[in-house]
């Protein structure tokens, strides 16, 4: 299944795409932004889940979420961000995101969070 | 700037090395500064803004933004290019988010970072707000963090002249 990482920083999105490798994942999109992230998710039904920045230029990660829900997608995201504040997290929850990683992270929250959502192919 | 205030930057630069760094970190004796001047070469400089107001630099000697970096992402650098200067505008970001989460009774936000190379520097105080900085040694090189933080009543005006500037 195919994961969909959004950072704005690309060392970001290194560090969390050779996360994924060495967990088996290597079908990985990768997004610059919340905007780019949202198209690639109106276009493409193979993405299986979003691992999504919330800090971002064009458009946030938040307004990504409120965007990728009101168009009626039901893709996992997972925020992946340093708001670690408990309104951060309700304030995504409520916006349609189905889980958070604080940064900073380690390979085993990653992880997790690929249990949590990835079905078995 | 209360001494205090620099203990969730330093639990957050351990978590750092802890999570993402698999290295450990030895914390030196802070030290303080009206203006911070110094030889590092690469500054990674982030704000935060809301019921306090301040400045974060994660201030770096070359060899070691380009070790740390090289360890984050599982690769060798030898020269400063992009993936470096975006390490260490991404290190000093999660830094200071993981700390400000930290502070209890604060409404506190981020701006995005920036990153500045060079010796010849400034790091201009707010109003009349003390730097405190932090050294550390790691088995991945040297470094210090550097923060003035005071709360937001007191800087209405003066943050407005804070920054860095050349000298």
């Amino acid at each position: 299944m195919q994961v969909l990482v959004v950072d704005d920083s690309q060392i970001m999105r290194k560090i969390i795409m050779g996360a994924l490798t060495k967990l088996g994942v290597n079908d990985i999109v990768e997004a610059s932004n919340g905007q780019e992230a949202a198209d690639l998710l109106a276009k493409a039904n193979g993405i299986g889940l979003v691992l999504m920045d919330w800090n971002m230029p064009v458009m946030t990660g938040i307004d990504a979420v409120r965007k990728i829900r009101g168009g009626g997608i039901k893709t996992p995201v997972v925020m992946v961000t340093t708001e670690a504040e408990k309104e951060k997290v309700v304030e995504a929850i409520k916006a349609g995101a189905n889980d958070y990683l604080v940064k900073p992270f380690n390979h085993k929250d990653i992880q997790g969070k690929l249990e949590k959502f990835l079905q078995p192919a | 700037m209360k001494a205090e205030n620099v203990n969730p930057f330093i639990e957050s630069v351990a978590d750092v090395f802890t999570n993402m760094l698999d290295s450990t970190v030895e914390t030196g004796t802070p030290v303080i500064d009206a203006d911070e001047t110094g030889t590092p070469d690469i500054i990674g400089v982030i704000g935060l803004s809301g019921t306090a107001q301040g400045i974060v630099a994660l201030r770096l000697p070359v060899k070691t933004a380009l070790t740390m970096v090289g360890r984050m992402v599982g690769a060798e650098f030898r020269t400063v290019d992009s993936s470096i200067i975006d390490g260490v505008g991404e290190l000093v970001n999660i830094i200071a988010g993981s700390a400000k989460a930290k502070f209890t009774g604060q409404n506190l936000s981020l701006s995005l970072p920036s990153v500045v190379r060079g010796s010849i520097y400034k790091l201009s105080n707010l109003g009349n707000t003390l730097w405190l900085t932090v050294p550390f040694k790691s088995p991945l090189g040297e470094f210090s963090l550097s923060v003035c933080l005071k709360p937001v009543a007191a800087t209405e005006k003066e943050a407005a002249h804070a920054g860095i500037g050349s000298r």
